[in-house]
């Protein structure tokens, strides 16, 4: 057994070449997924039917379809549509296209819950649009949906996992070529399940250094 | 050695939350048929002692005897078992200030659900007794109502009619009409006269001073965790010993009279 | 794509379906007592159980199911892809109910389990009489979501080479190199039973919400 961990040991560059590329994957797809899902939530609310229509249509199929799956629909469908996608790239579009559906939920719950006097009072005392948004709005909001965005985020973390499928060198794809090739299962893979675990408790770590922000504000 | 004469016997019981001492060496005793009202400022442990005679909380030091029989620790001096103190608590009776009413159950299974599974009596034998208590207190109308849909004065009163169907030997009340609407409070009071009166042992805590000097056949005054003056309502209420009961007494006067003049026009 | 084809889609989905019932069967009671064990707070295990639920709420499926999968025969214990599936599916749905249970029964109302106390109930009569019936019903909102995410993770299964419906459909795309349309129909086989899952949990939470506002 100790051997077994000797030999991931050595492997320690592939693994964490995985860990990373489960990072980046992670943070850039959910940095561009809430992006979008700022786009999506005004629409979700917007006055115009249609538009409410089709963004709800959006994000009610997102959570009705397994991510696998999406996931192999994009990696095959986009070459169909003529668009040749490597897949480091596709993985990374299939995470950001899913997510931004359950941010734009997640932002959409947020907004609804935050109070309108404050932003009526910014109105009143002069600021723009963008001021408004960037100083008086965006930050009680992201504040106040802390807990749920990073329970988002970690589920983005574990969804990665599945980009495996697609042989993206991610963290589970690593563990599991060093487990083929040196016939280490257990080390290999209690390894990735613990740097799984560390990444969560990261995330889990900075929701709750943002929450005793928010609670230091209340 | 327990006087097993009495009804209760709570002899020397001292309770600790973390450092401060909420119950210094509090003794007392209640016979049969009496009705003990303890009164108190906030803070001096009036509920804490309620809920240490049926071990709710565990006393630090002390005894607590149920008509000779010492509650918490057995006859072998071990902590009794989760079991064994339920037995002893199938003999004691408790109302709560927030009536803890089994919302999932209707006002005649809340009564019918410890009798039956407790107790293990006959299913119809229970529902009679059952019915004839929610009558006792004036709700035989509400028997298959949800709690939910109940007022505080009637949601406190089935509280009562459940914690009588066990046929207790003694009845304690913790605060019972300080969640009340004043409107409410009657109500109550008027079903716990009654039992009073009908020779039930009650230990009650409570701030109805109008209550306490009508109703009791004994005061216990408990201030900071200790018992200052122990006397009938009439000697306490016009004649209070001690500086802190006088205070006390000064600052509810008020309400006694209130009280007095409350239960009056009813 | 062939007729046959779709068939075996369609045999693929009844596969995946069926794992996921005996997934959730298994994992709804495990969870239970998992929950049970740290409300009680008994003694090192309940250390135990929030460590083990804390790790496998971290861990991907796939990766759970390829340590199974792979580690157990490693270590002397022999198991085929479908017990390494059923196990993946009831640890991972034991985690996840588990922190659903425990919320409802951190949040139940002290004073009608003093009261039952107070009745002389034991432990046993508490929790079976007074908290398990109101604690479910918290909880079911919370558990029908934990079984929608379940059944969407279950195309990962054919990573051990499971034949449901993502294996069936990546084989018929490679027979065809046509990949795409198995793959379509396998998600208009899933998106009306999670479709429909979720409706359950909306359904669910609408009522309670009424009930309570009634109240």
């Amino acid at each position: 057994m100790i051997r077994d961990f000797g030999i991931v040991w050595s492997e320690r560059d592939l693994l964490l070449s995985g860990l990373a590329n489960t990072t980046i994957l992670s943070v850039l797809s959910a940095a561009a997924a809430l992006v979008i899902g700022f786009i999506l939530t005004p629409a979700l609310v917007a006055k115009q039917r249609w538009l409410g229509l089709l963004a709800r249509g959006f994000v009610d199929g997102m959570r009705c379809v397994p991510f696998l799956l999406f996931a192999y629909i994009v990696y095959y469908g986009f070459p169909s549509l003529g668009v040749r996608l490597d897949n480091w790239t596709s993985g990374l579009v299939a995470l950001t296209i899913y997510n931004a559906a359950y941010m734009a939920e997640i932002l959409r719950g947020a907004w609804a819950a935050q109070p309108r006097e404050p932003i009526e009072a910014g109105i009143a005392f002069g600021f723009s649009s963008a001021g408004l948004f960037r100083r008086i709005v965006l930050p009680p909001l992201l504040l106040a949906a802390g807990p749920v965005l990073g329970n988002q985020m970690i589920q983005i973390v574990k969804d990665s996992a599945f980009l495996t499928i697609i042989a993206l060198p991610e963290l589970t794809h690593a563990a599991s070529s060093i487990q083929s090739r040196h016939y280490v299962p257990f080390a290999a893979f209690i390894t990735a399940v613990f740097l799984y675990w560390g990444l969560c408790l990261v995330i889990e770590a900075g929701v709750g250094s943002i929450d005793r922000l928010a609670a230091a504000r209340r | 050695m327990a006087d097993d004469r009495k009804v209760l016997d709570v002899a020397g019981v001292t309770k600790r939350f973390g450092a401060s001492e909420v119950l210094s060496d509090v003794s007392f005793q209640v016979a049969k048929g009496e009705t003990v009202c303890v009164l108190g400022p906030s803070g001096s442990g009036k509920s804490t002692l309620l809920r240490c005679i049926n071990w709710l909380e565990r006393p630090d030091a002390g005894q607590i005897y149920l008509n000779g029989v010492q509650i918490g620790i057995s006859g072998g001096g071990l902590v009794m078992t989760d079991r064994e103190l339920s037995r002893i608590r199938t003999r004691i009776g408790m109302v709560f200030q927030h009536f803890a009413l089994w919302p999932h159950l209707t006002v005649l299974q809340n009564l019918m659900e410890a009798p039956v599974q407790v107790q293990k009596r006959p299913r119809a034998e229970v529902r009679d007794e059952a019915l004839a208590l929610l009558a006792k207190v004036g709700l035989s109308d509400k028997r298959d109502a949800f709690p939910a849909k109940l007022s505080g004065g009637q949601k406190q009163r089935v509280g009562i009619a459940r914690a009588l169907a066990m046929r207790p030997d003694l009845l304690l009340f913790d605060e019972p009409t300080s969640a009340l609407d004043p409107e409410l409070v009657g109500e109550v009071l008027v079903v716990m006269r009654e039992l009073a009166r009908e020779g039930m042992t009650m230990v009650v805590v409570t701030h109805e001073m109008g209550f306490a000097r009508d109703a009791a056949t004994r005061v216990l005054f408990l201030d900071r965790g200790r018992v200052v003056e122990t006397a009938s309502p009439d000697e306490f209420f016009s004649s209070p010993e001690t500086e802190r009961a006088r205070q006390f007494i000064q600052r509810y006067a008020g309400e006694a009279a209130n009280g007095r003049r409350a239960m009056a026009s009813r | 794509m062939s007729g046959a084809d779709v068939l075996a889609i369609l045999q693929g989905a009844v596969v995946t379906v069926t794992l996921s019932l005996v997934g959730i069967l298994i994992g709804l009671p495990i969870g239970l007592a998992l929950a049970v064990l740290r409300w009680a707070d008994v003694p090192v295990i309940a250390r135990v159980v929030a460590l083990y639920v804390s790790i496998v709420r971290a861990t991907p499926l796939v990766t759970l199911l390829l340590l199974l999968f792979f580690a157990l025969p490693n270590i002397g214990i022999a198991i085929g892809p479908v017990s390494a599936a059923i196990l993946a599916l009831v640890m991972n749905t034991a985690a996840f109910n588990c922190e659903v249970w425990r919320a409802a029964l951190m949040n139940f109302p002290r004073d009608q389990y003093e009261a039952a106390q107070s009745v002389g109930m034991t432990a046993t009569l508490r929790f079976r009489r007074i908290v398990l019936p109101q604690v479910v019903h918290v909880s079911l909102p919370g558990l029908v979501n934990e079984m929608s995410l379940l059944i969407k993770v279950t195309p990962v299964l054919a990573v051990v080479g499971v034949v449901d419906i993502t294996r069936a459909a990546v084989r018929i795309g490679a027979e065809t190199y046509d990949p795409l349309p198995p793959f379509l129909i396998a998600v208009a086989l899933y998106a009306p039973i999670v479709f429909a899952l979720v409706s359950v949990q909306r359904w669910i939470e609408r009522r309670q919400r009424i009930a309570e506002a009634a109240a």
